[in-house]
């Protein structure tokens, strides 16, 4: 029979300092730890409703297209015309540079959000607006943009106005915090709320920052003469967007 | 810090043995480690050793030189007068010119000593006394002290009454001390520049330090042959043996007696000292240095807010979601089907191009749908173009050779 001998007692004292600091990482380790599986959680189901948003929209675009052909087809066989509605959004595209300009054309230009060269912005369509866009013209061309170029400008070229920084709109997050409380909680949310004219439309153009195109590949014809002249100024209606697509 | 720091004096005939055991540590040694005071104090001091010395004040002025004034063709320097030698003419005086006085000469007025306040002083000399006493100080100076049984090394008053030589360099050798005295002497150089020709032949490094304090004590003489060592009585010390060069951290070997005084010298922080009539010894701005302890204090950490998280809120490459499919899943999840759905659709047209490339038959069948499309076009074509060809013929009458007729 083997008698255990008496061992030293050696105390592992740790420092009070050292216990207590263990003690609160460890609780802020996991506090990070449940926020993230919150956070991820969270994600998963909002990644659910963009998904299934961007498929309610799809189909939105399908069946209005759908219908105006439709439209149009009844019409002709009817022997008579189907004028469609006029476009309640405008894309406005600045053709000339900053130098010798009339101060109020000036005004105008940066309340339309065109301050730069080959700057685009949206603008609803009403009498303000127009008589806006009607007293640049000679500066500015502009048009009724289709839904692939509304697309195309939003992600390739969109930006955000968020506390006055151009922040890029590389996730929805971006959106989310500053459109979640109008209901746009996702990138195609706020492309249909654009292409559509929505209620919060305000909010959702105020959120985007002016679009900064390149100089168009291919050449303007003339910039100093209208585009019904053979020019460039001025409303070219549905042709803007073959010339938007050459500048994004 | 409650406990006070205890020293041991150690018995001159052998390192191993103590003569008094537990000495507490001068006050002295307590005092804050300030070297801005020290080098600030030192590089005055260190001035006060100067001799005056200047340029003659005749040197390059002894010419008759006088500017020929303008209209000679030649800058306006005053010039050497007289002739017969290449000297005359030449620019004389100025500090550009060559044999010319030097630019603001050196006078002996020159301010060669500075005063620096008393309080400063002692300030310094307590700091390089406290510092003395902390070993990582003392080796950074760069003393070789590994053999050292103590920092500070306190030694019994017997050395006081060392005469020879052979004593004090056996002393040092038993307290570890020789291996300091050794560096000095393999490092000692013959300096570079002109000095070793004013009498400043080597640059030899400093040794030990020993600090002694009744005034009849031999030990000078036995100390003084041996390289490196210097002798200091305690009511004498002084900065520049201290902080050699502004740096802290002197090996210091004290007397027992010496080390005795230096409470009376200093003061303690209960009371001034006696000795310097006044004199307090620097308290330090932090009582409590370890912040460690403090930060993580329950008071402090009551009151701290939760750290920052960097929160980011979009990616810092903007990647194109029109071609880049991550950025595009990442804003869309929609995307993948409708690619899916694309490619899908793309590969549904094609099955079917392959199924009439593998059946011959279908082949032949849509071959002949083909050509006879073709055929019916090309009727349509080869009327269009007689038709044409009638109607030039008709209007223009364009033949070869024929003349126009009206």
């Amino acid at each position: 029979m083997s008698q255990k001998k008496p061992q030293m007692q050696v105390e592992q004292k740790v420092p009070e300092n050292i216990v207590k600091k263990t003690a609160r990482d460890t609780k802020l380790r996991e506090a990070v730890a449940k926020r993230r599986t919150e956070r991820l959680a969270a994600n998963k189901t909002r990644r659910a409703q963009w998904d299934k948003n961007a498929q309610a929209y799809e189909n939105e675009y399908k069946a209005a297209d759908k219908s105006l052909i439709d439209n149009i087809r009844k019409a002709k066989s009817e022997g008579g015309f189907y004028v469609p509605a006029e476009s309640k959004l405008i894309l406005v595209v600045r053709i000339r540079g900053i130098n010798t300009l009339n101060p109020q054309v000036r005004q105008t230009l940066r309340l339309l959000k065109l301050r730069q060269l080959h700057n685009a912005a949206f603008v609803r369509v009403n009498k303000a607006t127009i008589e806006m866009i009607r007293k640049v013209e000679p500066y500015v061309t502009y048009g009724y943009p289709s839904r692939a170029v509304i697309k195309n400008l939003i992600y390739k070229r969109g930006y955000a106005k968020i506390n006055g920084q151009r922040i890029p709109i590389t996730n929805n997050n971006v959106i989310e915090q500053q459109l979640g409380k109008v209901g746009i909680h996702s990138i195609e949310d706020l492309i249909h709320e654009i292409v559509t004219v929505g209620p919060n439309f305000k909010e959702a153009n105020r959120f985007l920052w002016a679009f900064k195109l390149r100089g168009p590949r291919g050449g303007f014809i003339a910039k100093r003469k209208s585009f019904i002249n053979q020019g460039d100024w001025g409303n070219r209606e549905d042709l803007i967007n073959d010339l938007v697509k050459r500048m994004i | 810090m409650t406990s006070v720091p205890l020293v041991s004096v150690f018995s001159a005939d052998d390192s191993s043995k103590v003569t008094a055991k537990h000495i507490p540590l001068p006050a002295v040694f307590q005092t804050p480690i300030r070297p801005d005071i020290v080098s600030f104090v030192h590089t005055n001091i260190a001035k006060n050793r100067r001799q005056a010395h200047a340029v003659n004040p005749q040197a390059g002025m002894q010419h008759s030189a006088e500017s020929w004034g303008t209209g000679r063709a030649v800058a306006r320097i005053p010039r050497v007068s007289g002739s017969g030698t290449h000297r005359s003419g030449q620019a004389a005086f100025g500090n550009q010119c060559r044999k010319g006085r030097m630019s603001l000469p050196i006078k002996v007025w020159r301010r060669w000593h500075r005063r620096v306040n008393i309080k400063q002083k002692r300030h310094a000399a307590a700091t390089a006394v406290a510092a003395t006493g902390i070993v990582p100080l003392v080796l950074a100076r760069g003393h070789r002290i590994s053999q050292v049984p103590q920092i500070p090394l306190v030694v019994e008053d017997k050395i006081e009454s060392y005469e020879k030589t052979t004593d004090a360099l056996n002393f040092l050798k038993r307290f570890g001390a020789f291996e300091d005295v050794q560096k000095v002497v393999s490092t000692k150089v013959v300096r570079a520049g002109i000095s070793k020709q004013r009498g400043k032949k080597y640059r030899v490094r400093k040794g030990p330090l020993v600090v002694y304090f009744n005034e009849n004590a031999k030990l000078l003489k036995a100390f003084r042959n041996v390289p490196g060592v210097e002798v200091v009585n305690v009511t004498r010390l002084n900065l520049l043996q201290l902080a050699p060069g502004g740096q802290l951290g002197r090996f210091v070997i004290w007397t027992q007696s010496a080390f005795a005084h230096l409470d009376k010298l200093f003061g303690t922080y209960r009371y001034t000292s006696i000795i310097k009539d006044g004199y307090q010894l620097l308290r330090p701005l932090i009582t409590n240095p370890d912040l460690a302890r403090i930060i993580n204090s329950n008071q402090v950490q009551e009151k701290v807010q939760p750290a920052k998280t960097t929160k980011v809120l979009h990616e810092v490459q903007k990647k194109n979601p029109l071609k880049n499919t991550k950025a595009m899943d990442r804003l869309n999840p929609y995307a993948k089907k409708q690619r899916a759905a694309a490619v899908a659709a793309i590969k549904a047209n094609t099955k079917g191009t392959k199924k009439i490339k593998k059946n011959k038959a279908l082949k032949k069948a849509s071959r002949a749908a083909y050509n006879k499309v073709a055929a019916s076009l090309n009727d349509a074509t080869k009327a269009a173009v007689q038709e044409e060809q009638d109607i030039k013929v008709k209007y223009f009458s364009v033949q070869k050779g024929a003349a126009q007729t009206e």
